[in-house]
């Protein structure tokens, strides 16, 4: 057993904390407080020129074709700097892996390579209704089959990146009369296509550069040929792409927890209270033991996780688990430096604040914790017989 | 043209450094290495003037060390080196800049390249002997610190910064060689498609005892951290005697009122 990365792992994690550190670093704290996302799409574009967007994509797609442990890794160091910039990567990296998994020779040409350059800032990943989150089968949006088209009507909530998207990957209902999940297929829906409407935007308490809206679809007419995968095949692909996906939100968390610990460890380093530096305090020293521990673990989950998708095994109930450890560990780690900064890390002149908001998100997108335990179990028991 | 990058992997200077069990080196367990800072300038400089000369131009990238230093070699080769020559050396922290010099020359010499780029100096040893050393082994033209590059019918033209801010210029037939300092240009990322085809290109690994002729002319004898200095100074008096004192402090030791 080998816990060491490749050379090319090694590199790719420089490359992308130096650019974490160089180009998200002055911008990461400005794009928190709203306004202007220009400086949010201008390092997506150069994130995108370098090969961040297609991590697990192939050469002949337009992607870097490095692997699920170099996603991983990625992941944890640009969320290090920036999260709102690293959930969309995510979410971009996984439309192009869908589009990979599932889509034709021609959706793939049509897609990926423009997704891959930063031809299209973004592809938005559209799965969640107002009356289907944990349970995306109770999902009401129709595509009624026209003629040689598909029409959609419906709406969709809590779409991330979907004002500056290029494309949509979107879930609607083909039988009505099907089981449960069942009845659901999956297209491609062209940003700008008529009927195609972005709503409004969430406003949330963190991750604020990266968009997340309402999408609705008024009579919005598209090919025959934007049908992705078999009809009413959709559901089972949506749920075989979220374990990848899980991968990414997870390896997120990681960064943020990281981030948040490194910055209140280099703190109680120098702040001296009763004439002593505040690390010296033994429950400082414990919060410091246990939070660099969990953070240990929940990356050792992720790069198992990550390793069992690269070769080819079975991988969602680690990627639950991966994404369930990381992302609670995170929100612990959050709290735990916030305390150790006392009240300062209360304050917006401190990143940790902003570090513990951005991390709130993560174990409830992607599969709230409570969905990943029952993944987690179901995977056990089904094993039972 | 024939060029030649010469690279150094370096210790994170985030990193902790005590001194090794010898005390001439610092100890190398658990570091975290990347490529010299400087020689990040020297290779874009040497990848820029490659894409400028296109194919008819051949970049070789060589670095001397253990293992580890394949990884600042394929930074190199992703950022668009064409081949790469690894000088496999178990001892390269104990050698001077002499030896590093040599060692390069050895191989450099019979592969007459056209230009070299070094970086001015490492991070770690900073002695930036190497560059001019090697260049003088060779019999070529140097120019040291540079910070504006270009070369056109075989000359180059190489600006130098020189002490408080001043520059100088300076024109030299091919072969030469350049040591590059910080700011000579924005070294780029290399993406990640170039990352893993970099895996592809070639990297010629040779035995440090196959090049290496020379005896040290400096050895460390000694490796510490400076000796912890005493409370610092106190200026005392009525105010107008401990302006006074100061001023004469900062007049004498350091050159901000120069
Ligand atoms: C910022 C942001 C970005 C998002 N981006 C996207 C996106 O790009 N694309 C997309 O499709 N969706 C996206 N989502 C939606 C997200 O995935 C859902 O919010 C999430 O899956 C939870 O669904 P819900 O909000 O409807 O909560 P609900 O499903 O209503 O859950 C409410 C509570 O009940 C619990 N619960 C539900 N079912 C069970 C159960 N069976 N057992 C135990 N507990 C249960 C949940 O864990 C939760 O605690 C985003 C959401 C946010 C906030």
């Amino acid at each position: 057993m080998d816990l060491e990365l490749t050379e090319e792992q090694k590199l790719i994690q420089e490359t992308a904390r130096d650019f974490a550190n160089g180009e998200l670093e002055p911008v990461a704290a400005q794009l928190d407080q709203g306004g202007d996302r220009g400086p949010l799409l201008a390092n997506l574009k150069k994130l995108a020129e370098l090969g961040f967007m297609g991590l697990n994509v192939k050469d002949a797609h337009g992607g870097s074709e490095a692997g699920v442990v170099a996603f991983s890794l990625a992941m944890t160091e640009i969320a290090r700097v920036c999260a709102s910039t690293a959930v969309t990567v995510s979410v971009n990296n996984m439309v192009c892996e869908v589009i990979q998994a599932v889509g034709t020779e021609e959706q793939k040409k049509a897609y990926i390579p423009k997704i891959c350059s930063g031809e299209y800032a973004a592809g938005s990943f559209g799965l969640t209704e107002t009356c289907a989150g944990s349970d995306p089968s109770g999902m009401c949006t129709q595509a009624v089959k026209d003629g040689n088209h598909y029409v959609l009507n419906g709406s969709k909530i809590f779409i991330t990146s979907a004002p500056y998207a290029g494309v949509f990957v979107v879930w609607a209902v083909t039988d009505k009369q099907a089981p449960k999940g069942k009845g659901i297929s999956c297209f491609l829906v062209e940003a700008g296509t008529p009927g195609l409407i972005i709503g409004k935007e969430e406003h949330k308490m963190g991750q604020h550069a990266s968009a997340t809206n309402e999408l609705i679809f008024d009579n919005c007419r598209i090919p025959e040929s934007a049908m992705m995968g078999k009809p009413n095949d959709g559901f089972r692909i949506a749920v075989a792409e979220l374990a990848g996906g899980r991968i990414g939100i997870g390896s997120l968390g990681l960064g943020v927890g990281l981030a948040a610990m490194d910055y209140a460890t280099r703190y109680a380093n120098e702040r001296v209270q009763f004439g002593q530096k505040v690390s010296s305090f033994q429950a400082l020293q414990w919060m410091i033991a246990d939070a660099y521990t969990e953070l240990e673990a929940a990356r050792l989950l992720l790069m198992n996780a990550a390793c069992r998708k690269e070769a080819g095994k079975s991988f969602a109930k680690e990627a639950s688990m991966a994404k369930l450890f990381a992302t609670e560990s995170a929100n612990r780690a959050c709290y735990t430096a916030m305390q150790m900064l006392g009240g300062y890390g209360y304050t917006r002149d401190f990143p940790i604040e902003r570090y513990t908001r951005d991390a709130r998100i993560t174990s409830i997108y992607e599969g709230t914790s409570e969905i990943q335990r029952l993944i987690i179990s179901r995977e056990i028991l089904k094993n039972l017989g | 043209m024939k060029i030649l990058v010469c690279i150094k992997q370096v210790p994170d200077l985030e990193s902790r450094f005590k001194p090794n069990a010898s005390n001439t080196w610092f100890d190398e367990a658990d570091l975290a290495y990347r490529m010299n800072e400087y020689d990040e300038y020297a290779v874009e400089q040497a990848v820029q003037l490659r894409e400028e000369c296109g194919d008819s131009s051949d970049l070789t990238v060589l670095s001397i060390g253990p293992d580890r230093v394949v990884e600042a070699i394929k930074k190199a080769l992703a950022m668009g080196c064409d081949r790469a020559v690894h000088i496999q050396d178990q001892a390269v922290s104990s050698r001077d800049p002499w030896q590093i010099a040599s060692i390069i020359s050895a191989y450099a010499r019979e592969h007459k390249f056209d230009l070299i780029f070094t970086g001015m100096q490492s991070q770690d040893r900073g002695s930036a002997q190497v560059g001019a050393m090697l260049a003088e082994l060779l019999g070529v033209s140097c120019a040291t610190t540079v910070v504006g590059f270009s070369c056109k019918d075989n000359v180059v033209t190489a600006k130098r910064e020189l002490e408080g801010g001043v520059k100088g210029v300076m024109r030299m037939k091919t072969p030469a060689l350049v040591t590059c300092q910080l700011g000579l240009n924005i070294p780029r990322y290399p993406t990640l498609p170039n990352i893993m085809k970099a895996k592809k290109k070639e990297i010629i690994a040779l035995p440090v005892a196959d090049l290496l002729k020379e005896e040290s002319l400096a050895k460390t004898t000694s490796f510490h951290p400076p000796a912890k200095k005493g409370g610092g100074l106190l200026v005392e008096g009525d105010i107008a005697d401990q302006v006074d004192k100061v001023l004469a402090l900062l007049k004498e030791k350091t050159a901000v009122l120069r």
